[in-house]
């Protein structure tokens, strides 16, 4: 090959790695205006604001306060739980607990549906943390009110930094403290570790997608706004670091973290975090069990697909330790 | 037979062409490293970077750390205590100026300490691996800052995240060519 040639070969080679390059920014571009941040919504998912759980009424249909607005001293002398669910869930999550305290009859179950969950996309989108924290105060102030004098409360998920962060703020201070805590999963660490970087990847992404079972459906939001996944990752960030600096639980208030081992959303490091983090009014630890199990909400069975007697059984058993601890 | 070899080594370092490539040109820094992981902790520790005319005209630099959240955000506090162990290899450019960039490849071994029993079921230790890139600033007297950031490309165990900043700040031994 000439020189001449060889320079000839050389500027073609420019010359289409230019226009490869030209492509590549065409592609990066029309990615970046094509971003929808607003999904196709179907009128039978939760985000469309028109099923049951979306419904007005139904926002407060299973809180004690409201069922129970004129209680007598023996439903006042019975321990009520509030349940607190997860994020993008429903109260649906604690179905099953209030079963069973429907049969036994030995305790309550307020499920409180979050702030901004249950209604519809835009009003999700619009929501912050603080917002869906409002209804889990708002349950505490009214059976508080009303006179109930045991009251605990359980959140799975983010159900959980939600009632951590109560405490850490000291939200008890001017009510009946509360007899005790379940944490049930509790995120405070996501498996999901791009969660960190939301901020970054947030507006170009819009939201994120969820495949529902069919027994799931309508009861989870479909689609994530990536405003909300700002909302958790500020939320749970700032668990870790309340719990890094210490939070110390209300007098003679109990707290029992449970997790599963195996958790694919929220990682079992979170349980660590909370058992190093938390301490009762004396300086104690708290307690703490690790549970082998594979599902995230473990104690949740209702929708799932493939539920194993071993599911069944560790439920059971849960349910039974609450029940134990709130009636002893 | 690794006598032999040790004195074959001895022998050759000796030869002054030899000497003047391994030696007398070398830049060894050494110094602190501060490392802060977003949205987790600080940590930080000890490294050393290592570079000589045998390595590509200094354009290759050797690299190793410690960095432990005991002596970052773990210290008197609740968070994990939790170590990191590195090896690395840096690609230099602009190595005659004194702001210089680079972007290297990292691997090691990371351990975190559960503390209680209870939790030494979860997964703890893993393998690092990690790309990084930022900027050196080489002093004309003999010290260097640089600034990066990195991706670990494996985040598992939990308390194992993505992106992390890191400020070191190092010594230099040997010749400390800047124009």
């Amino acid at each position: 090959m000439s020189t001449n040639n060889y320079f000839s070969s050389f500027g073609q080679i420019v010359n289409t790695m230019k226009k490869y390059f030209n492509y590549f920014y065409l592609i990066i571009f029309a990615f970046l205006v094509s971003c929808n941040p607003t999904p196709i919504i179907e009128s039978d998912m939760l985000d469309s604001g028109q099923i049951s759980y979306a419904i007005q009424d139904s926002f407060q249909k299973h809180l004690v306060s409201n069922y129970i607005n004129n209680p007598s001293p023996s439903q006042l002398d019975t321990p009520v739980i509030i349940a607190a669910h997860g994020y993008t869930a429903t109260t649906f999550e604690w179905d099953e607990l209030r079963n069973l305290a429907n049969t036994k009859g030995t305790f309550y179950v307020s499920q409180v549906l979050l702030g901004g969950h249950g209604r519809s996309y835009e009003a999700f989108k619009k929501s912050t943390w603080e917002d869906w924290q409002q209804s889990i105060k708002d349950e505490y102030r009214k059976l508080d009110s009303l006179g109930f004098k045991k009251i605990y409360l359980a959140g799975s998920s983010t159900g959980a930094p939600l009632i951590i962060n109560m405490v850490k703020s000291g939200f008890f201070a001017n009510y009946n403290q509360p007899k005790g805590i379940f944490l049930i999963d509790p995120i405070v660490v996501s498996v999901n570790k791009t969660l960190t970087m939301v901020g970054l990847l947030g507006p170009v992404l819009g939201y994120t997608t969820v495949d529902l079972p069919t027994g799931e459906k309508g009861k989870w939001y479909v689609y994530r706004p990536q405003e909300t996944l700002k909302q958790l990752m500020q939320l749970i960030n700032q668990t870790r670091i309340d719990l890094q600096n210490g939070i110390t639980l209300p007098a003679q208030t109990y707290m029992k973290v449970f997790k599963s081992q195996e958790d694919d959303v929220a990682d079992p490091i979170s349980a660590l975090l909370i058992y190093k983090g938390m301490k009762t009014s004396n300086g104690g630890k708290i307690d703490a069990e690790l549970i082998n199990s594979k599902l995230h909400v473990f104690t949740r069975l209702a929708g799932r697909e493939n539920v194993t007697p071993d599911d069944i059984a560790l439920q059971k058993k849960v349910f039974a330790d609450m029940e134990v601890k709130m009636t002893e | 037979m690794i006598k032999q070899l040790i004195g074959l080594l001895i022998l050759l370092l000796l030869m002054p062409e030899i000497k003047a490539q391994f030696i007398d040109n070398y830049e060894l820094g050494i110094g602190t490293r501060f490392q802060k992981t977003e949205q987790l902790y600080w940590e930080n520790g000890v490294g050393a970077d290592f570079t000589s005319d045998f390595l590509l005209k200094k354009k290759v630099h050797l690299k190793m750390s410690y960095a432990t959240s005991r002596l970052g955000s773990a210290f008197s506090s609740n968070a994990i205590k939790q170590d990191n162990y590195l090896i690395g290899v840096d690609w230099r450019f602009r190595t005659k100026k004194c702001l210089q960039v680079f972007a290297g490849l990292n691997t090691g071994y990371f351990h975190a300490d559960m503390e209680e029993p209870m939790f030494n079921v979860l997964p703890h230790n893993s393998l690092l691996l990690s790309a990084e890139t930022g900027l050196v600033y080489k002093f004309k007297f003999p010290m260097s800052v640089s600034l990066s950031a990195g991706y670990n490309l494996i985040t598992t165990p939990g308390s194992l995240f993505p992106v992390f900043y890191q400020m070191s700040v190092f010594y230099t031994l040997g010749k400390n060519h800047v124009n």
